[in-house]
This record gives structure tokens, C-alpha cells and sequence, in this order.
């Protein structure tokens, strides 16, 4: 029954999400929309995201809105840092949100970033 | 890859690809998790560090505004679990504890645990912890986080100690048995039972009586030291003595319980009758040492952490976190492991309802059995008794006990219900093969929806409302051809004797059982507590006005068909000996059943007519129906009904009619509803005082009818008419009727 509780509450969630998302999704330019533009370019780029308590996910960059909340797909979860390998095995975490306050860094592979304009340039 | 699925897919297909892959892995034991890095993580591929940049360029998003690729929306992100939350997230535990997580051939060689020469505190503590976590497991949580957490039994084979071992493999055994006795039940969900073995072996490669054979060996052993230890008349007690007597004393418990236990299920899994009644005098036998394990895990050493709030416990041969990594990627559950003072209480109510199990086999009767299995889903039982009841019943699917024929079963119902002439020995239509082959391809159509039935009664209470709504199609089916067959068999008979009738036999018992089946579906709304108090009033119009009427009228006319049947033998038999029948008259197989719907129905009545007076005067609060209205609920409510041919469903526009109190000239008032439903509580009431040895539903039904007896007849009388205060509905007497109080 935990199952069915947790999915009715998330779909409260979407339900008032998509509420929202409809009424304010009126376009803008400006300076938000190259930052949307920046961040429409990093969609489905692999993603390496550090969490607070030394984690790290790999995964594919789904999803993600003003307070930085990530949504990763396919995601892998590392033990403290990927360098070492020694950790053993990731263990395959599949779908991922990461809360945009756990967020330590993000980065981004760079071969994937050939097709990328504006990010990782300036870096 | 599956870990892609999520992406495209809801969380029930997400849900669903995680059981079918645990599934698979129950299959396919030695496949493991092992999913590969891909190779692209392998090689130090060139990330480059965005934090600022992507951080800065999130703040420029509105509120609530969600940047995602056109494939993939809210719906998909519903999905994804929540890092950092510690009831989605499994890596976050493992990685905030300091202490170094060691397998168990590290902890051997690091020294952290020992493999021999353990004193027997320790194995007490070992022991009884590992109860604790079969516990666990069998109340839904994964293996891996339960039993496995135990080091010892990832390899009993290293263990040097004797007792240990021991009881190691006797405890995997144990798991082994019941998980196969659970999977080959079928009568779990995911919230009931984890099936999962995360590839660890069940100590398959030593038998079952090898086992046995080992705990007994043991149990001799510490015998012997219980004995030496034993005070002796006239000797000095030296305290020492006696703390080691007592602790062998408990340790030796300890080692027969597990014997004991493990023996039974053993004999759950042979094919006599005879081995059910071998396993329930083991449990009971296991159940005679509770106390005395109870007053004994004091001896035991304790776990170094507070497990008071269901904390794992942290000792010696304990590590909750070794298999932390092998926990699949859903949310996993939080495993509490149970505490060990309500361990022997759970081990006696298992025992309890396992000996409960053992005694269907003394009921011969398929109505019978069904009420068995009713019945003992009523105290809504463990998925192990459940499953255990379900193997007992059918062995290997094929024979009901491993002894009867599911189809010989159904014809034993059919003579005990209508008496169809059909299956009379004395009719001419017993031996005509053509009436044969129309009854036994009936029967043999009938044993597949009523096995699936007895399946239904062994899930949970919330998922078998679920099945009942859905078997009700198939009831359907066989309803219309048992009208079928009646009339092939009627005209038959009517050539061969004119004098006998085949009318609605067959059908009749159907009906019976789509009765049931749709009583039972909405009267399980009540206890699962899915009907909001507006609603009450056309669910108890629905049992009173139609099923129950229905049932009743069913009821009886299969009395009178038993009769009419009944009749005709004796008229046989006089007519071939002149001997005096019997005039003694019998109690008729069927008048408890009337009597209870009877008293059913009042019940029902009562409740309607109190909750349509409670509305007329305002006591009833209504939702504002902006997206749906009571005839969506409504039609809600009776969905699965619709699939049914008899009884033809109600659809709301007929209720509305059917139950519209214009009609009656003058139009009763809420005085006279009140007075009305009174009269049908009393009815009740009288019914049920006249059953004769009364069971204790008929005393939990009493217990309703009597203080609502005077609720309404106080509200009659106008009792605080003037109050807003609504009424509170008491289920606790009663799982489906509620003791009406106005505050």
C-alpha cells in the first residue's frame, strides 16, 4: 500500500505542478530566455552531479527548474569521488531527482559539449 | 537496458518493471545486479565544471516553471526518486555511518567476528536477532536487508562453531521453504512479500533432513550440559552453575524452536494429508517453548545501538549495511527490525494461525471451505499462514488436499446446496450419458473460476476487493451456462420422467455465489474505509433493497428445490417398503444461512433509512461537486455489478426512482425514517437472539443493533434535532455496521 499512497501524493504534486507551469508559461526574452536557451542545450547531455554528502550520480540531464532541482535519468550512483574506481560497482539508481540545496557541483562531459554553445566556453 | 524504462513510463510501469526484473532474478539467482559501467565512464572521460553558470542560469527560470526536453514532461518526473530523502534514497544511510562495512569473509579475517569458541550469550544474542529479522522479512521487507544482514548465513560453511552452523543453515532452510511456499501460492503483493534472494545461496547444497539432522545433533549436545548443570539435591548452588545451566537451557530453546519449526514446514511441503496434522502438532510443540524463550533473551547479548524506535540492531555478526548496494533502485522501505521482546509474541500468533491452517482439513465441504478461507482472511493473517492455507488446499494445483478432484468437490457442493436431480443417485438422469457429459463439462468449466475464488480469499483484504470485482466476470459466464445446461437437463428429464422438474439449479448455485461475491465486494468498502458517510445511504440501499433480497430469495428456492427432492426419495422408498420414514424433523441445511441474511438485511435497512433521515435533517455533510457528482460516484461504486447479467445492475436513475420517498403519500418525515430504521434494528436484534448456539458474528452484530435501537428511537423522539454537530459512525463493534452516536 506504500506504493499507491506515495504515487497518489506525487500526483497531487504534479497535479498543482502543472496548474502552475500552465499559467505562467507565457514567452519572455531577455536575458531569461538565453539562459533557458543555455539550458535547453545542456538537455540529454551526461551529467555529473557531487551531492552534500559526498556522492556522486552520473546520468542524463532530464529536467530541472529555478531552485536548481535536477532530474537525472539512467543514473548511476558513485561512492565519494568517480576518479577512484576502487569503490567498486555504481549501483544503478534509474530515474534521480536531486534537490537543488544538495547540489554541490555539476559538471558536464566535454565531448558532449562540442554541440553546446555557451556553456563550458567561458570556463 | 531496464534502467532506461523510467523515462517514458509512469511509476506503476516503473513499479512493474522493477517486480518483473525481481522476478526474473527470482528465476535467475546467480544474474546478480551487476549492470556494467558503460564504457564511456570507464575511460577518464573530460567533465568540465558548469556549477556557477548552471546555477545562475536556473535562477533566471520562473517559479514553477520546469525546463525539460519535449519528451519528457511532469508525468515522467513524477518518477524519479528523491535523493538525499532517506525513505527513497538507500545510498544516503550507507554513506553517513563511519565505521567500515565488512563482508563476511573481511569481518573473519579482520577478526571482527568470530567463527568459533563463541560464549553462549553471544549465541543467544545472534540467535535471537535473527529472529527478529525472519520476523521482518516475513511482514513484507527484502531479505537483503533483513536475514542477510546477518553475516553468519552468507556462508555457513566457514562457521566453526557446531550450534551455530546449525542454526544458520537451519535458518536459511527456513527462508527457503517459506519463500517457496509463498511464490507457489501466488496470494502476494509486493507490499506483502519480498521474494528476492539477491543471488545469496539457501543452503541448496545440504538437504533438508541433514539439517534437521545437525539441530538435533546440537540439541542432544547442550541436553547433556543442561543436565550437568542441573542442581542436584542437597549441593551447594554455586551461582556460576547455574547462570551456565540457565543459559544452555535457553540456547538448547533456542535450537529445538528453529528444529521444530523448520520441521514443520518440511511436512507443509509433502503431498499426504496426513503430514498437515504431523505440522500442526510440531507447532504446537514449538509454541511450548515461547515463554520459556521469552524469559530468556535477557541472557543474550544486546546490540550496541538503541533499538528501541526499530533501529537495526548493531552486534557482533550484524551488519546492516552489507548489502546495501544490492538494494534495487526504488525507493527501498526503511526496514524496522522488530524488537525482540514482541518477537515470541509474533512467533505465538504465527503459530496460532498456522495451527489454524492445519484444521481445513477437516472440513469436507467446498462451502465450507470457502467460509474456511473467509473466515481466516478475516483476521487478515501473514502472507506465510495465508500461503501455507492456499498449498494445503490445492497440492500442486491438481487435487483439493491431494486427494479429492476439484470437480468431485464442486458436485458434492452443488448435492449439498440445490439437490439437482441431475446428481441424484436415484434419478434416471444420474446414469443417462448424455445429462453426464452436459453436468461434467459444467463442473469441470466451474473448477477453475471457484479455485480462482479461493485464491481471491487468500490475499490481502485491500487487493481481494480488487479480484472480487474482477472474478465477477467470470461468474458470469458460467451463469449463463448454468441456465444452459438446466434447460438441456429439464427437457431431458421432462421425456424421461414427466414427473420431476430441472428448473434452475445450477443456476440458482451460481447465483448464490454471485451473490456473495457481490456482497462481499461492497461490504469490504466499509472495513477498508473507502465510502465517504454521503455515500453510506445507496450502499446500504443496494445490500437491503436488492442483494440481500436477492440472496434470500435464492436462498429459498434452493430450500425448496432440496425439498422437492427430498420428496421424491421418499416416496420412492415407500413405495418399494412399507417401513415407517422418520417423521422427525429436520433441521433444514440452509435456515442458518436465511436466518443470517435476514438479519443482514435489517441491519442494511437500517443503516439506509437512518442515513436518509440524517440528511433530511442537514447531519450529513455533502461534498460540492464541482468535477463529479453522486451519480459518478455512484456508478463508480457499482462499476464491476455492470459485467453481471443476474442480478441485472441498478443503474442510478433507477435508484433514484426506486428509492424517491415521494411516492409514498404523505412522504415520510425524518421522525418516522428514524422509527422505521429503529424497527429494523429490533428485527434484527430478535432474529439473532433466536439463532441457536450463537457464533460470535452474531454477538458482534448484536452488539450494533442494541445502542441503535435507542439512538434511533431518541432521534425520533427529536433528541437534539437543533444540533450541527454531525454524527460519528463507530466501526469498532463491527466491521460493517457502525454504532450511530450524536454528540
Amino acid at each position: 500500500m506504500q506504493l499507491l499512497v506515495f504515487v497518489n501524493c506525487k500526483q497531487q504534486v504534479y497535479k498543482e505542478c502543472y496548474l502552475s507551469v500552465h499559467t505562467q508559461e507565457q514567452p519572455e526574452v531577455s536575458s531569461s530566455s538565453q539562459a533557458r536557451q543555455k539550458l535547453e542545450g545542456l538537455l540529454n547531455k551526461n551529467m555529473r552531479i557531487r551531492m552534500t554528502d559526498g556522492r556522486t550520480l552520473v546520468g542524463l540531464f532530464l529536467c530541472t527548474d529555478r531552485d536548481c532541482n535536477v532530474i537525472l535519468g539512467s543514473a548511476q550512483e558513485f561512492l565519494k569521488s568517480t576518479d577512484t574506481f576502487s569503490q567498486g560497482e555504481p549501483r544503478v539508481l534509474g530515474l534521480a531527482m536531486i534537490p537543488g540545496h544538495h547540489v554541490v557541483s555539476i559538471e558536464v562531459e566535454a565531448d558532449s559539449l562540442d554541440d553546446t554553445q555557451g556553456f563550458g566556453g567561458n570556463h | 537496458m531496464f534502467c532506461d524504462i523510467p523515462n517514458t513510463l509512469s511509476w506503476f510501469s516503473l513499479s512493474l518493471v522493477v517486480i518483473m526484473v525481481m522476478k526474473s532474478a527470482v528465476e535467475d539467482d546467480d544474474a546478480g545486479w551487476g549492470l556494467g559501467i558503460p564504457e564511456k565512464m570507464k575511460n577518464n572521460a573530460n567533465w568540465v565544471d558548469i556549477t556557477h553558470e548552471f546555477k545562475g542560469a536556473c535562477k533566471e527560470l520562473n517559479l514553477g516553471e520546469l525546463l525539460h526536453d519535449k519528451l519528457f514532461g511532469l508525468f515522467e518526473a513524477m518518477s524519479a526518486i528523491e535523493m538525499m530523502d532517506p525513505k527513497m534514497d538507500a545510498g544516503m544511510i550507507g554513506n553517513q555511518v563511519n565505521r567500515k562495512v565488512l563482508n563476511f569473509e573481511q569481518a573473519i579475517k579482520e577478526g571482527a567476528i568470530k567463527v568459533k569458541d563463541l560464549s553462549l550469550p553471544e549465541l543467544i544474542g545472534i540467535i535471537d536477532t535473527c529472529f527478529c529479522c525472519l520476523i521482518t522479512w516475513l511482514e513484507g521487507h527484502s531479505l537483503a536487508q533483513t536475514v542477510f544482514t546477518c553475516l553468519y548465513v552468507h556462508n555457513p560453511d566457514l562457521i566453526e562453531e557446531p550450534a551455530l552452523k546449525a542454526f544458520a543453515l537451519g535458518i536459511l532452510k527456513v527462508c527457503d521453504i517459506a519463500r517457496e511456499k509463498v511464490n507457489k501460492a501466488a496470494v502476494f503483493e509486493e507490499e506483502d512479500f519480498q521474494a528476492m534472494t539477491y543471488g545469496f545461496k539457501m543452503a541448496n547444497n545440504v538437504t533438508d533432513l541433514r539439517v534437521t539432522g545437525m539441530l538435533k545433533d546440537v540439541e542432544d549436545e547442550l541436553q547433556r550440559k543442561v543436565k550437568s548443570t542441573r542442581s542436584r539435591q542437597g549441593e551447594q548452588r554455586d551461582p556460576e552453575v547455574e547462570l551456565e545451566h540457565q543459559q544452555c537451557l535457553a540456547l538448547f530453546n533456542r535450537i529445538k524452536f528453529t528444529r521444530l519449526l523448520l520441521t514443520a514446514l518440511i511436512a507443509f511441503t509433502k503431498k499426504e494429508t496426513s503430514s498437515v496434522s504431523e505440522a500442526q502438532k510440531l507447532v504446537a510443540q514449538a509454541a511450548d517453548l515461547l515463554s520459556a524463550i521469552h524469559s530468556s533473551i535477557q541472557h543474550g547479548i544486546q546490540s550496541q545501538n538503541d533499538t528501541t524506535k526499530g533501529d537495526h540492531p548493531i552486534m557482533m555478526g550484524f551488519e546492516p549495511l552489507v548489502n546495501q548496494r544490492l538494494l534495487p533502485p526504488t525507493f527501498p522501505r526503511y526496514a524496522k527490525i522488530i524488537k525482540r521482546e514482541d518477537m515470541v509474541a509474533y512467533f505465538s500468533k504465527l503459530i496460532e494461525r498456522i495451527k489454524t491452517v492445519c484444521d481445513v482439513i477437516n472440513t469436507t465441504n467446498l462451502h465450507g471451505i470457502l467460509d474456511f478461507f473467509c473466515e481466516f482472511s478475516e483476521q487478515s493473517p501473514c502472507v506465510l499462514s495465508r500461503s501455507l492455507l492456499q498449498t494445503t488446499f490445492l497440492i500442486d494445483n491438481k487435487k483439493v488436499f491431494g486427494t479429492h478432484l476439484m470437480q468431485d468437490m464442486i458436485k458434492d457442493a452443488l448435492r449439498y446446496f440445490v439437490s439437482p436431480p441431475v446428481l441424484s443417485y436415484k434419478c434416471c438422469l444420474f446414469n443417462n450419458h448424455q445429462a453426464k457429459d452436459y453436468i461434467d463439462s459444467f463442473v469441470t468449466h466451474c473448477s477453475r473460476p471457484f479455485c480462482s475464488l479461493i485464491q481471491i480469499h487468500g490475499h490481502n483484504r485491500a487487493r481481494q476487493r480488487d479480484k472480487l470485482g474482477h472474478i465477477l466476470e467470470e461468474f458470469a459466464t458460467l451463469q449463463d451456462e448454468a441456465e444452459k445446461v438446466d434447460a438441456a437437463l429439464h427437457s431431458l428429464l421432462m421425456k424421461l420422467e414427466p414427473q420431476r422438474q430441472h428448473l434452475a439449479c445450477l443456476g440458482t448455485w451460481i447465483l448464490y455465489h454471485n451473490l456473495r461475491i457481490m456482497i462481499q465486494y461492497l461490504l469490504s468498502g466499509f472495513e477498508l474505509e473507502l465510502y465517504s458517510m454521503h455515500e453510506y445511504y445507496y450502499i446500504y440501499w443496494y445490500l437491503s433493497e436488492f442483494l440481500y433480497a436477492w440472496l434470500m430469495s435464492t436462498l429459498s428456492r434452493a430450500d425448496s428445490s432440496q425439498m422437492a427432492e427430498e420428496r421424491i426419495l421418499e416416496e420412492q422408498l415407500k413405495g418399494r417398503s412399507s417401513k415407517k420414514t422418520k417423521k422427525k424433523k429436520k433441521v433444514r441445511p440452509l435456515s442458518k444461512e436465511i436466518t443470517m441474511s435476514q438479519a443482514y438485511q435489517n441491519m442494511c435497512a437500517g443503516m439506509y433509512k437512518t442515513m436518509v433521515a440524517l440528511d433530511m435533517d442537514g447531519k450529513v455533510r455533502k461534498p460540492q461537486f464541482e468535477l463529479d457528482s453522486e451519480q459518478v460516484r455512484y456508478e463508480h461504486r457499482f462499476a464491476p455489478f455492470n459485467s453481471v447479467v443476474t442480478p441485472p445492475p441498478v443503474h442510478y436513475i433507477q435508484f433514484k426512482e426506486m428509492s424517491d420517498l415521494k411516492k409514498y403519500n404523505p412522504p415520510p418525515g425524518s421522525a418516522d425514517l428514524y422509527m422505521a430504521a429503529s424497527k429494523h434494528f429490533q428485527q434484527a436484534k430478535l432474529i439473532l437472539e433466536n439463532v441457536p448456539s450463537p457464533d460470535p458474528e452474531v454477538n458482534r452484530i448484536l452488539k450494533v443493533a442494541k445502542p441503535n435501537i435507542v439512538v434511533m428511537k431518541l432521534l425520533a423522539g427529536g433528541h437534539k434535532k437543533e444540533t450541527k454537530v454531525l454524527p460519528e459512525f463507530d466501526f469498532s463493534a463491527h466491521k460493517y455496521f457502525p454504532v450511530v452516536k450524536i454528540i
